[in-house]
C-alpha cells in the first residue's frame, strides 16, 4: 500500500512501489487529464508538479512520489483558470488536446520559477514536451500572453 | 462504399442514407403531447428540444481540425439558430449518417451543401409550424437567432417553445430540398465569423475524453504479444505457465492470428504478456529491409512493360524524341509513420450478442463492417461510443485495434481494456509508403515543358483494403494523387506500379501528394533552372488554366519578398500544389526560407510563407490553426522523419528514434488566406504537401546542390553538395 497527496487529497493505492506514477494516476484513480504517450520521458504528454517541479509521471516511480506533493492538471487551478489554461483558450491553442495537459503543466512550472521567459527561455522549456499537431506557434504565443497577465 | 467519390455522388448517397435529406417527424400520441415529452429532429443532422438547445451531429471525428464547431456553424447558419443554443455531439455509428469516414481534408467539402440544407429545412419546417400556430401564412414570417416572427404583428416564438408547444407537420421531399435557396456568402452571419472552438475549453483542463480515459465496470487489462515481423508473422506455440504466475492474470486468449494476456491492471497485463513462452513462425518478409525494398522498387521502374499508366494525354513519345533539351531525375522518399500522440487503443464490452465499443475512429463505417464480418455478427451489433481522437492523421482510419479487442473480449466475458505501448503503436503501424519516382521531361527551344512522363513506384493502401478501394487494375487513386499535377503540358504520362513489400502501408496525414508533390515540384524547379527562367515566373507559365494557383502563387511570392536579396548559404524555395486531389483542389504554394551550414549539411527552416485559397472559409481561426499544423506536420516530414525496415519490421520504436518536431526547431509561419466565394475545400493536408519540395528547392538557391530524397538528413544535402563540388 502507498500514500499518495495528490492535487492536496491523499490517496492509498495497492500498487508496487516500482509501478509508474503514470498508471496509477490515470488507470487505478482516473485522473485521465494526464496523458500515456512515450512511456520513456520523450514526450512530456505525462508531465506533472512534484512538490512544483515539472516531471514526468512515467518514468516516476510510486515510491518516488511517495511524501511529496503531486499535483496534475485537475489540481493546476481549482476552476481551470490558471493564467495559462485562460491564454490557450484565448489564443485556441488546443488542436486533437492529447498532449495539452503536459504542455500546461510544463508551461506552469516554467511559469512559477520565471515570470517573464524570454522567448529563449520559453523555447529551451518547452522543447521536451512534443506536439504532433504542431501547435507550438500557439503554445507560445500563449506562455507570453499568461506571462504578461492578459 | 467506394472510394471514387466525387462529392455529386456524395451527396446522391447521402440523400439515400438520409443525412439532411430525408425528413419526417412523427408525433407519439398526438397534438397535445407533443411538446413537454419530445424533441424535433428535422433529420440526422440536428435535434432541438423544448429548451431552445440545438444538438448538431457531428459525424466527423474530432481528431484536432475543430471539424465539430465548422459543421455545428454550417448547420447553424442556415436553420437560423442562436449560436448561444448550439451543442455538439458525437453520435454512436448507424446507417442513416450515410459513410462516416473523416479523411482527406473532405469533411467541410463533402457536408457543406447537406448540412446548409439540412439546416434550412429545420428552419422551414419550424416557420410552418408557427405560422400555422398563429394562423397565419408562412410567407409573413421571418426565422433569425433561434426565434421565428410574424412580421405584420411583430409576435415572435422561439425554436424550442414551438418544439414545446407546437406539432411540427411539414415534409419536404428530395426536390423540395433541392430547390431550397441558400445564402449568398455575403448573408453569412456564423459561417465565416470568428467563433471560438467548441471543443478547446475542456482540452485545456483535463476533462476532454479520449479514447484511453474509457472506463467501464468490472474492466481488465489486455496485452498482446506481437511477432515480431510486421506482416504474415504467427505464433506455432504458446507457454503461459509464467504468464499464469503473475499477480492479477485473469486469462491467456490464443486465436490462430492472436496471443493475449488479460489481467487486473495495466501494468500487471504487461509483466504476463512478458512472461509469454512463444515461438514464432517469422513468416516469408524476415529478410525483408530498406535495402531490398528499395532494390525491388528501382528494378520494377526498369521494367516498363509492368507499367501502368494512370494518366496519359496527347503523344509523349514523339513530343519526347522532338525535343531539343530533355531532362530526367529520380526522386525518393522513405517510410513515415503516423505516431498520434495517443497511442492506439480501445475499451470493448461484449454483452448480450452485441458489442460496444469506445474509441476514436476515423471510418466507424468500414469498422463496424470489418468487426461484423471478423466476429460473425449482424452490424448492428457494432455499437462504436465515439471519443475524441488523440490525434488520428489517418491512423484511425484502420479498424486493427478495435477488432484485436473485440476478440479478447468475446474470449474473457468482461470489458476489456487495449493500450499499445508506443513502442507497439510505432511498430504495428500502417506507414506512408516509401516511394521511388522517375520524371523525364522535354523542353522545346524556349524551355517549354513539352513532354512529361512519371513513373511512381509504391505500396498502395487500398489493396489491402479490398476491392472496393481500388480501381480494375489494382492501383488506388490515393497512392497517386498529385501525380496529375495541373501544369499546362500537352503531352503526359504518368505510369503506377504499385509494389507490395512485406510492410503495410496506409494512409498519413497528405497522403500521395506528400510525395507525388515532392517529385513534380522539385523537377519543375530544376526544368526552370534548366530553361533559365524564375521558377515562379517559370510555373506562372504553366498555369494559365489554373489561375486560382498563379493568384496564391504570386500571393505567396509576394508575402515572402521573393527576389530580394539574403545572407549566403540562405535561400528560397517555392512550391505551390492542387492538393488533396485535382476535382477538390485546396489552392496551395508556400515559399521556405531555410539556411544551410555547409560543414554539416545541417537545415534550418527561418520562415514559411503560406497562401491557400480553400473557397468560402467557415472558421476563419480554425483555417488558419489547419494550415500552421499542417505545414509544420509537412516541416517535420521534410526534416526528421523515416522509418527504416530490417528483418521484416521497423528499426525505430520511439520519440527517440523517430524524431519529429519539437519546438527548437519550429520557423516562423506566416499564413494567407485568399477572400473567396468558392465553394468550400479542405484545410487539414494541402500545407503539407508543398513543404519538402520547398525546401529543397530552397536548399538549392542556397548551395546550388539538389537533394531528391525525403527527409532532407544532413548527411543527404552533404552529399549533394560534395557531388555539386
Amino acid at each position: 500500500m502507498a500514500q499518495l497527496l495528490i492535487n492536496d487529497r491523499t490517496y492509498t493505492v495497492d500498487a508496487d512501489p516500482s509501478t509508474p506514477l503514470l498508471w496509477v494516476i490515470r488507470e487505478r484513480l482516473q485522473l485521465t487529464g494526464t496523458k500515456f504517450g512515450c512511456g520513456i520521458a520523450q514526450c512530456g504528454a505525462c508531465t506533472i508538479h512534484l512538490d512544483g517541479a515539472a516531471a514526468r509521471s512515467c518514468q516516476t516511480t510510486v515510491a518516488q512520489a511517495a511524501g511529496k506533493k503531486i499535483t496534475t492538471i485537475e489540481g493546476l487551478h481549482p476552476k481551470g483558470e490558471h493564467p495559462l489554461q485562460k491564454a490557450w483558450i484565448a489564443e485556441q491553442v488546443p488542436q486533437c488536446g492529447y498532449c495539452q495537459s503536459g504542455q500546461i503543466m510544463q508551461a506552469a512550472a516554467l511559469l512559477a520559477k520565471n515570470p517573464n521567459p524570454t522567448d529563449e527561455e520559453i523555447v529551451a522549456g518547452m522543447t521536451g514536451n512534443i506536439c504532433r499537431c504542431a501547435t507550438y506557434v500557439r503554445i507560445k504565443r500563449a506562455i507570453k500572453r499568461a506571462a504578461r497577465g492578459v | 462504399m467506394t472510394t471514387r467519390f466525387s462529392r455529386r455522388e456524395f451527396l446522391r448517397s447521402t440523400a439515400a442514407a438520409g443525412v439532411g435529406l430525408t425528413l419526417r417527424f412523427t408525433i407519439p400520441g398526438g397534438v397535445d403531447e407533443a411538446g413537454a415529452a419530445t424533441s424535433f429532429e428535422p433529420n440526422a443532422a440536428l435535434t432541438i428540444t423544448p429548451d431552445g438547445a440545438v444538438t448538431v451531429h457531428i459525424t466527423k471525428a474530432e481528431m484536432g481540425q475543430g471539424v465539430g464547431t465548422a459543421l455545428a456553424q454550417i448547420v447553424a447558419e442556415e436553420l437560423e439558430a442562436d449560436w448561444k443554443d448550439i451543442r455538439i455531439d458525437y453520435p454512436i455509428n448507424d446507417p442513416k449518417y450515410g459513410l462516416m469516414l473523416t479523411g482527406g481534408s473532405w469533411s467541410v467539402n463533402w457536408t457543406f451543401d447537406a448540412l446548409s440544407r439540412a439546416g434550412a429545412a429545420g428552419r422551414i419546417m419550424l416557420v410552418d409550424a408557427a405560422a400555422r400556430y398563429w394562423k397565419v401564412s408562412p410567407d409573413d414570417c421571418t426565422a433569425e437567432r433561434g426565434v421565428v416572427r410574424h412580421l405584420p404583428t411583430g409576435r415572435s416564438i422561439a425554436y424550442g417553445d414551438i418544439v414545446a408547444k407546437v406539432p411540427i407537420t411539414k415534409t419536404l421531399s428530395e426536390d423540395d430540398l433541392k430547390k431550397i435557396r441558400l445564402k449568398e456568402p455575403s448573408e453569412y452571419r456564423v459561417v465565416g465569423k470568428w467563433i471560438p472552438r467548441l471543443d478547446i475549453p475542456e482540452k485545456t483542463n483535463g476533462r476532454a475524453r479520449f479514447g484511453i480515459d474509457t472506463f467501464l465496470p468490472g474492466m481488465v487489462y489486455a496485452k498482446v504479444a506481437y511477432p515480431p515481423t510486421r506482416e504474415a508473422g504467427k505464433h506455432t506455440a504458446v507457454d503461459d505457465s509464467a504468464a499464469k504466475k503473475v499477480k492479477g492474470y485473469v486469462a491467456t486468449v490464443v486465436t490462430p492470428g492472436l496471443v493475449a494476456v488479460v489481467a487486473t491492471t495495466y501494468e500487471n497485463a504487461v509483466k504476463a504478456r512478458d512472461a509469454l513462452r512463444i515461438t514464432w513462425d517469422q513468416g516469408p518478409n524476415a529478410n525483408v529491409s530498406s535495402e531490398s525494398i528499395f532494390a525491388a522498387f528501382a528494378k520494377k521502374a526498369a521494367e516498363d512493360t509492368s507499367a501502368l499508366a494512370w494518366l496519359e494525354q496527347g503523344d509523349v513519345k514523339a513530343a519526347m524524341a522532338q525535343a531539343p533539351k530533355r531532362h530526367e531525375a529520380t526522386f525518393t522518399t522513405d517510410y513515415v509513420a503516423h505516431m498520434q500522440m495517443e497511442p492506439m487503443n480501445c475499451v470493448v464490452r461484449f454483452a448480450d450478442g452485441a458489442y460496444d465499443i469506445y474509441t476514436g475512429s476515423q471510418f466507424q463505417t468500414f469498422a463496424a463492417g470489418t468487426l461484423a464480418a471478423t466476429l460473425g455478427v449482424d452490424p448492428s451489433k457494432i455499437r462504436i461510443h465515439q471519443q475524441y481522437l488523440g490525434g488520428g492523421f489517418g491512423r484511425r482510419l484502420e479498424p486493427d485495434i478495435m477488432v484485436e479487442t473485440a476478440l479478447i473480449a468475446r474470449e474473457v466475458k468482461r470489458p476489456v481494456k487495449l493500450i499499445r505501448s508506443r513502442e507497439e503503436d510505432l511498430r504495428r503501424d500502417f506507414y506512408r509508403s516509401a516511394t521511388l519516382q522517375m520524371l523525364r521531361a522535354g523542353l522545346d527551344g524556349d524551355g517549354k515543358v513539352i513532354a512529361w512522363e512519371n513513373t511512381v513506384v509504391a505500396s498502395h493502401p487500398g489493396q489491402r483494403w479490398g476491392p472496393d478501394f481500388v480501381d480494375k487494375r489494382g492501383l488506388d487513386q490515393f497512392a497517386l494523387n498529385g501525380a496529375d499535377h495541373v501544369y499546362d503540358i500537352p503531352n503526359q504520362l504518368v505510369r503506377a506500379i504499385p509494389v507490395a513489400t512485406g510492410i503495410p502501408v496506409g494512409y498519413v496525414r497528405a497522403v500521395a501528394p506528400n510525395y507525388t508533390f515532392f517529385a513534380v515540384e522539385t523537377f519543375v524547379d530544376e526544368l526552370a533552372r534548366l530553361a533559365g527562367v524564375d521558377p515562379v515566373e517559370y510555373r506562372l507559365s504553366m498555369l494559365r488554366s489554373a489561375p486560382r494557383l498563379a493568384r496564391v502563387l504570386k500571393l505567396a511570392a509576394e508575402k515572402a519578398a521573393w527576389g530580394t536579396p539574403l545572407p549566403p548559404n540562405v535561400g528560397r524555395g517555392v512550391a505551390c500544389v492542387s492538393a488533396q486531389e485535382k476535382k477538390s483542389p485546396t489552392w496551395t504554394a508556400s515559399v521556405v526560407e531555410a539556411q544551410v551550414d555547409p560543414a554539416t549539411g545541417r537545415v534550418r527552416i527561418r520562415k514559411v510563407t503560406c497562401a491557400v485559397d480553400c473557397g468560402i472559409v467557415v472558421n476563419p481561426d480554425g483555417a488558419r490553426a489547419q494550415i500552421e499544423g499542417s505545414v509544420l506536420f509537412g516541416v517535420s516530414n521534410a526534416l526528421k522523419e523515416y522509418g527504416t525496415v530490417a528483418n521484416g519490421a521497423l528499426v525505430q520504436s520511439n520519440f527517440h528514434d523517430y524524431q519529429v518536431l519539437r519546438m527548437d526547431e519550429v520557423p516562423d509561419v506566416e499564413v494567407h488566406v485568399v477572400d473567396s466565394r468558392e465553394y468550400p475545400t479542405g484545410l487539414g493536408e494541402p500545407g503539407t504537401t508543398t513543404i519538402a519540395p520547398a525546401l529543397s528547392n530552397a536548399i538549392f538557391a542556397a548551395t546550388g546542390a539538389r537533394v531528391r530524397s525525403v527527409p532532407l538528413l544532413p548527411a543527404r544535402v552533404l552529399k549533394a553538395l560534395q557531388e555539386k563540388a
